[in-house]
């Protein structure tokens, strides 16, 4: 492999890991904050992905009707995706509190319903998005064209780990986020509302497993079965990086992301096993994740 | 109240499973001749076509083309004509079980469909040991009609209760092997093509055809696997390697992305060639715009184009075009003579197709022209005899079409 081919496929594992670390950081988010590992994840991001669809297409559903861009999809389908959160917490979830495994099986049943309605409603054809209008063209990097929109969901993904890392840090929110990751008993014991907190949280979460599918689409399309694809690639980049932490699921994206592509190029016939093995190593060496404290 | 409907159902079941062994059992009227005034049992035919993922298209078509034949066909020599579908979904389990339903549930007359490969290969042996009759309309796997034991770890075999009305992988990758290499005079070509069992296969009865006339492949193969999502790392990879004529295997939404990636980064300024089995830019693929732009001048080979010039197939687009407003690909005309095929067989005869080994006789010698030109099967092997096209697509007015430029006539696999 050439140093251009290295560098052009290095970018593209960059891509791939700034749209894994988008879906990380809700589901790590959820799994520090309720201990839930919400296995809807994946759907939530199809059915982001399958709404920034209808809102770029118009009216190609059955279901939606509507006809504004990409960046109207971009606010409009992680508000929609909160809401869906936030009724799947409070309604579905809040009755088994303090029941994990109950609360896990529940999300497997949330994700087979979901991936079922996107199928009654879009089909089972492979959909394509394009890259939005500003962003379809291409740049130059190492004398060779490359498309445009991958280097800024790159830029988006770091923008965003940024905001995020503000967020936690230094907002109210944020503390009480990291209060309710460390210590949930403690928390309510000083009289948080914690149901509520655990509510916004599971919203938060989808809400970014929505925001992906917006980003992510363009690059990957929908079909059937990509509510597992990226569910399984999130869960592998939590469990590298550490459940629970926002920097875990920053290293562990950027370690996925190139490991998916290289193998995919390198030894096509183990390209998912070599991403496992990755996963593997880590395991061995540091069996809480990398960056869990 | 769950358990109580539970119990219900399972007795509403019992006795429904009754009647039907009632009416299994009681005589049928008359196999042999049906008599005018009892209606004529109906034909059940049985489609395993995906309905959803990479080649959710192609089963589309192909339904669209096994209705539209039913429409202008209603009776197979006086019998009327069900057709049942069920999703293959790219998946083999589903596949089998598909067919477990026809063959035992539905108790059809014969099956057809199935699009990959694999999927083929993994169900030849519940066809065969059901003695039920399949004829493939497009898994195009060689081994599929191939004497046993050719190779080691040989991934099916020929069966008498298997025919193919589609292709051979061999029958559209070695001669335009042999076309590139002699009329083209190209010495070299690399490869790209899906990672499963019929793109190894294209791969390699291209490359057959390319080396006999005295080619060379050039750098390590290309291989995403099926249903790719991400297609730019791949053509990248392809633009690494400095030789600019390109044979693939790619079909259904597989071949959309790939073109639409190819166009995307500037491979044919960069002066890399297409060349392709013709399902890289079928009509199906040549819907999507940026896929037709990256296609223009693609050349490929395949048993049929939208643009031959015969009845049949001037009948079937224009019958296709008014039902569907869309012209039809390859994949429709595929479901097509598999219908047809089985309504010749039908005819011959006369409606009665109680006896197994009868049936199997006379479609062995069905003969007819379809859209594709002649057709007829191999009788050692049951596959498809046909002529090749090499096609090159154009911008005719606007609508991508693929125009024929060469044809290789009579093509017969080389399986025994």
């Amino acid at each position: 492999m050439s140093v251009e081919q290295f560098v052009l496929q290095a970018l593209n594992g960059l891509a791939i890991g700034s749209l894994l670390f988008i879906l990380a950081a809700g589901l790590s988010l959820v799994f520090g904050m309720m201990d839930v590992a919400n296995l809807a994840h994946g759907a939530f991001y199809m059915l982001g992905g399958y709404l920034a669809y209808t809102i770029v297409r118009g009216s190609t559903s059955a279901c939606f009707r509507a006809s504004i861009d990409f960046w109207i999809a971009l606010l409009v389908v992680p508000l929609v995706m909160a809401v869906v959160g936030f009724v799947v917490a409070g309604a579905l979830l809040r009755p088994l509190r303090g029941k994990h495994l109950e609360q896990v099986l529940l999300t497997i049943g949330v994700a087979i319903v979901l991936a079922d309605l996107v199928r009654a409603c879009w089909g089972g054809e492979v959909l394509s998005l394009p890259a939005p209008r500003g962003l379809d063209a291409s740049v130059t990097v190492v004398g060779q064209p490359y498309p445009l929109y991958r280097v800024f969901l790159i830029a988006f993904g770091i923008a965003l780990a940024i905001a995020l890392w503000l967020v936690q840090e230094r907002t109210k929110l944020g503390a009480l986020i990291r209060a309710g990751v460390a210590d949930t008993e403690m928390l309510a014991a000083l009289g948080v509302d914690t149901e509520r907190l655990f509510a916004f949280t599971f919203a938060a979460g989808a809400a970014l497993a929505g925001l992906a599918g917006v980003v992510g689409t363009p690059i990957l399309g929908l079909a059937p079965g990509i509510d597992d694809t990226v569910l399984i690639l999130s869960l592998v980049v939590v469990v590298i990086g550490g459940m629970g932490t926002l920097s875990g699921a920053i290293v562990g994206a950027f370690i996925v992301g190139p490991a998916n592509t290289f193998g995919a190029l390198l030894v096509p016939e183990f390209a998912l096993a070599f991403i496992f093995m990755v996963m593997a190593a880590v395991l061995l060496f540091r069996p809480a994740g990398l960056l869990r404290r | 109240m769950g358990k109580r409907t539970h119990r219900l159902s399972r007795r509403k079941f019992l006795l429904a499973s009754g009647a039907a062994l009632a009416a299994a059992c009681a005589p049928t009227g008359g196999g042999a001749s049906p008599s005018a005034t009892a209606t004529p049992k109906t034909i059940k035919i049985g489609e395993i076509l995906p309905f959803s993922g990479v080649y959710s298209d192609l089963g589309n078509s192909m339904r669209n083309a096994a209705n539209l034949y039913k429409k202008l066909n209603p009776t197979m020599a006086g019998r009327p004509v069900q057709l049942l579908f069920e999703d293959e979904a790219n998946d083999a389990t589903k596949a089998k079980a598909a067919a477990t339903k026809f063959i035992e549930q539905d108790q059809v007359d014969v099956v057809m469909g199935i699009v990959p490969t694999p999927i083929a290969y993994a169900l030849r042996d519940v066809f065969h040991n059901a003695q039920m009759i399949y004829i493939g309309t497009n898994a195009g796997g060689d081994w599929l009609t191939r004497a046993a034991g050719s190779i080691a770890n040989q991934p099916a075999s020929k069966s008498p209760y298997v025919f193919r009305a589609a292709f051979s992988s061999w029958q559209i990758s070695e001669p335009i092997g042999e076309y590139l290499a002699s009329k083209k005079a190209l010495k070299e070509v690399q490869l790209s093509y899906a990672n499963y069992g019929f793109g190894q296969e294209s791969a390699k009865d291209f490359t057959e055809g390319f080396k006999k006339l005295g080619g060379a492949i050039k750098g390590d193969d290309v291989k995403p696997a099926l249903g790719t999502a991400d297609f730019v790392p791949f053509v990248q990879q392809i633009k690494n390697n400095p030789t600019k004529a390109t044979y693939h295997f790619y079909s259904g939404a597989d071949a959309q992305k790939f073109l639409t990636t190819w166009d995307q980064l500037g491979m044919k300024a960069a002066g890399y060639v297409l060349y392709g089995a013709g399902f890289l830019t079928e009509q199906d693929v040549l819907e999507n715009a940026a896929a037709a732009k990256a296609a223009e001048g693609a050349i490929t080979s395949l048993h049929w184009a939208v643009t031959l010039d015969n009845p049949e197939n001037k009948a079937f687009v224009d019958a296709y075009q008014k039902e569907y407003t869309k012209l039809p690909d390859v994949f429709a005309v595929q479901a097509w003579d598999g219908m047809r095929a089985f309504d010749e067989a039908v005819k011959k005869l006369n409606g009665d197709t109680s006896d197994k080994q009868k049936l199997i006789r006379a479609l062995e010698d069905v003969k007819f022209n379809s859209p594709r030109g002649a057709f007829e099967f191999d009788k050692d092997t049951h596959n498809v005899i046909h002529d090749m096209y090499i096609r090159q697509v154009v911008n005719q007015g606007g609508k991508y079409v693929n125009q024929i430029i060469d044809k290789v006539g009579r093509v017969t696999d080389p399986g025994k």
